[in-house]
């Protein structure tokens, strides 16, 4: 009895949004942008307290292939954001969300990997080198930088 | 017609150089003497074949180590034309299925000092790239660190209670089972290993799915526990585990290209195996090329993958190739020797270098380039546009443009028009078997007695190849050199021994077949002469620079 990938992602994605409705969580949420296509979410992180980012709130895309859970989402900061581990357009290097992915992988949980990411850069593989050098460097710069680059989301 | 004169010029005897010919032809005849009885055998002649056959006997080692091996070295016993020689390759053929079996062969091997199952000893052979040195060494240092780290063992304290254990690694079938993954409850089989983490069937058979074509090892979704051949068959219901060993086996292939080159025949599965590759710089040094045979007896160069490409070497055969690709849009349009009337639509045979034609049937006149009615074009030496655009293109200075299209038209048609007569000798191969099976019937003659068209036609093969790539050599090589224009002279005889003994071939008649059989041995030593000089004029060509790829 093979099941259709579409009814799985489908069925997934579903559960996926009910789960996060229920959460108690406040610092992340996410919801598809169009209510016929589960395949297309926004996403918002709040930056962590005793980061350079505490205070601040982003967006991110997430585009679900059809053959999600067993391949991870496309995910990118639509927000404008400086992090070693962000380039200009907004694509992420995180390893979770390339080779490290696994199924059991859900949107909270890349939310709250995002979320720590912000706090806990990965210097060794920058796609924003100058950003990977201040975080040794110059805290203070950093902020200040992070702040000249920040925008208000709009929508929120 | 100017450019036909100047181009015939390469193919012209030039009286001054007589005497340089002749000495030359002379050392060569002395080496390859042939004698005028009845029914000579044919002489065997070393070639570059001989060099590159596979060894016949076994290794006591039974291994595919890089360098494991001492392999077996034969000094060449050719006419050495500078300085060093070149030793015998040692390779062998195998198969993915052959490279498994060995694979297992190995495991059968270690388990005893290893001590655990065979299963397991296969991941991590397979984590370690087959590499058991360096595996035995991290196993003494740190065995159990390295069956956590590979998903073979696990910290965590499961229960041991027997009837507990026998629920992991086990399809089952559960009621009202919700599997996290597809967020789906219903009455399905599931599957789970020591660690507990359990999906359902369908979910762990896509997972595996995705991940038989990586030819990495394959662990619980949920931790790093691995799953062993065996679980991966149950969970699949079939054996699927032997496709993550192809992928694994062509991961490895791939990694170790420096060992292990693919057949690059379309179709073929070999894999060639060179034992030892510390002798491939001075292949490269002296202007030889690596050539191996596969099981299939495809032969090919272990370098660069080409075909057998003498006299060229990797470098020019690259160049060559590199060049034909980039110019191929063109010349296939050049090249075109005939075309309809585009009036009549009777075949037209082009002569000369004039693009101006008239239909010998109907009078028409057009451009033989855009095959449009040539009372547009005019007089005045006008040129085709689209001609004139395609160089206008190619370069600034449309003068040396044109001057390098024509050689290179020159040297690329003589290449091709051996690689056409090439495919036509294939062709003339399927027929041999019926001409040998006649000769059997009709005369009687023994299998053996008939082999002379065999190797007549494989001299003939192996003869237009080596003259198809010297037309690379030739292209690359400086025209006013003395010795380019002797290699020039060696190409006019290769290519009318190999005519000669290809006409001979087309003889269909079992009874004149074997009237003329003397002459099938002269013919085909010939041509295996010629071969010979020709590719050894080349290799002069090359270590003394006269013939050298323009970067």
């Amino acid at each position: 009895m093979a099941v259709e990938e579409g009814g799985c992602v489908t069925k997934r994605l579903q559960n996926e949004l009910l789960q996060l409705l229920s959460s108690t969580t406040e610092s992340i949420s996410a919801f598809p942008v169009d209510d016929n296509d589960l395949t297309y979410w926004v996403g918002y992180i709040t930056g962590p307290k005793d980061t350079p980012y505490s205070g601040l709130k982003f967006k991110v895309s997430l585009k679900f292939p059809q053959n999600y859970p067993f391949h991870p989402p496309m995910i990118k900061f639509l927000s404008p954001m400086w992090h070693p581990n962000v380039d200009k357009s907004g694509n992420i290097c995180l390893d979770i969300l390339k080779e490290k992915w696994s199924a059991v992988y859900n949107v909270e949980t890349i939310l709250l990997s995002l979320q720590s990411l912000l706090g806990e850069p990965n210097n060794r593989s920058p796609l924003n080198a100058v950003a990977a050098e201040l975080w040794d460097a110059d805290m203070e710069e950093y902020r200040k930088k992070v702040l000249a680059c920040y925008e208000e989301i709009d929508d929120y | 017609m100017s450019s036909g004169t100047e181009n015939d010029q390469f193919y012209s005897f030039d009286e001054s150089d007589s005497s340089s010919i002749e000495l030359y032809e002379s050392h060569n005849t002395s080496e390859f003497t042939i004698h005028g009885l009845v029914f000579p055998k044919l002489i065997s002649v070393t070639s570059q074949d001989s060099e590159f056959d596979i060894n016949e006997d076994e290794d006591g080692v039974d291994t595919i180590y890089e360098g494991m091996l001492d392999a077996p070295l034969t000094k060449n016993n050719k006419r050495i034309l500078c300085e060093g020689s070149v030793p015998n390759l040692s390779y062998e053929c195998l198969t993915t299925k052959g490279i498994f079996e060995r694979m297992l062969q190995r495991v059968d091997h270690l388990q005893p000092i290893f001590a655990i199952p065979s299963a397991d000893i296969l991941i991590l052979l397979q984590h370690y790239d087959w590499n058991e040195e360096r595996l035995l060494e991290v196993w003494t240092e740190k065995m159990d660190e390295l069956l956590v780290e590979l998903g073979l063992s696990t910290t965590a304290n499961i229960k041991k209670d027997n009837d507990y254990n026998s629920h992991f690694r086990e399809v089952e079938f559960k009621n009202d089972f919700t599997c996290i993954i597809c967020c789906d409850k219903k009455d399905t089989e599931t599957f789970a290993l020591e660690c507990g983490h359990e999906y359902c069937i369908n979910c762990y058979r896509h997972y595996i799915k995705d991940k038989l074509h990586e030819g990495n090892i394959i662990t619980c979704m949920d931790c790093s526990l691995a799953l062993k051949n065996e679980d991966i068959d149950k969970v699949m219901g079939h054996p699927s585990s032997s496709k993550l060993m192809d992928s694994s086996i062509k991961s490895f292939v791939q990694k170790h290209n420096r060992n292990y080159k693919w057949c690059p025949f379309a179709d073929c599965k070999s894999i060639v195996h060179l034992r030892d590759t510390s002798s491939l710089p001075e292949y490269t040094r002296l202007h030889y090329s690596p050539f191996v045979k596969c099981n299939s007896f495809h032969r090919f160069c272990f370098n660069c993958g080409f075909e057998v490409h003498s006299p060229a070497d990797c470098k020019i055969t690259t160049a060559w190739v590199k060049k034909a690709r980039k110019e191929s849009e063109i010349l296939n349009w050049v090249l075109s020797h005939t075309k309809e009337c585009p009036k009549c639509s009777v075949n037209i045979e082009k002569n000369g270098g004039c693009n101006h034609m008239v239909c010998s049937s109907c009078k028409y006149e057009f451009c033989w380039i855009c095959e449009g009615p040539w009372a547009p074009h005019g007089k005045n030496f006008f040129q085709c546009t689209m001609y004139k655009n395609n160089e206008d293109n190619k370069s600034k200075n449309p003068q040396d443009a044109n001057k390098t299209l024509k050689k290179y038209t020159f040297y690329y048609r003589l290449f091709n028009e051996h690689e056409v007569s090439a495919k036509l000798d294939w062709n003339l191969g399927q027929t041999l078997g019926t001409k040998v099976h006649a000769l059997q019937e009709r005369i009687g003659i023994s299998w053996i007695d008939g082999q002379f068209l065999s190797e007549s036609l494989k001299v003939l093969n192996e003869g237009r190849t080596v003259l198809k790539w010297s037309f690379a050599v030739a292209y690359y090589s400086d025209a006013s050199h003395n010795l380019t224009k002797i290699f020039v002279d060696n190409q006019m005889l290769l290519a009318n021994a190999v005519e000669s003994l290809s006409e001979l071939l087309q003889i269909k008649t079992p009874e004149v077949i074997m009237k003329r059989r003397p002459e099938f041995y002269n013919k085909a030593g010939y041509v295996e002469n010629r071969t010979t000089a020709l590719m050894e004029c080349g290799r002069e060509l090359l270590c003394k620079g006269i013939c050298k790829a323009a970067e």
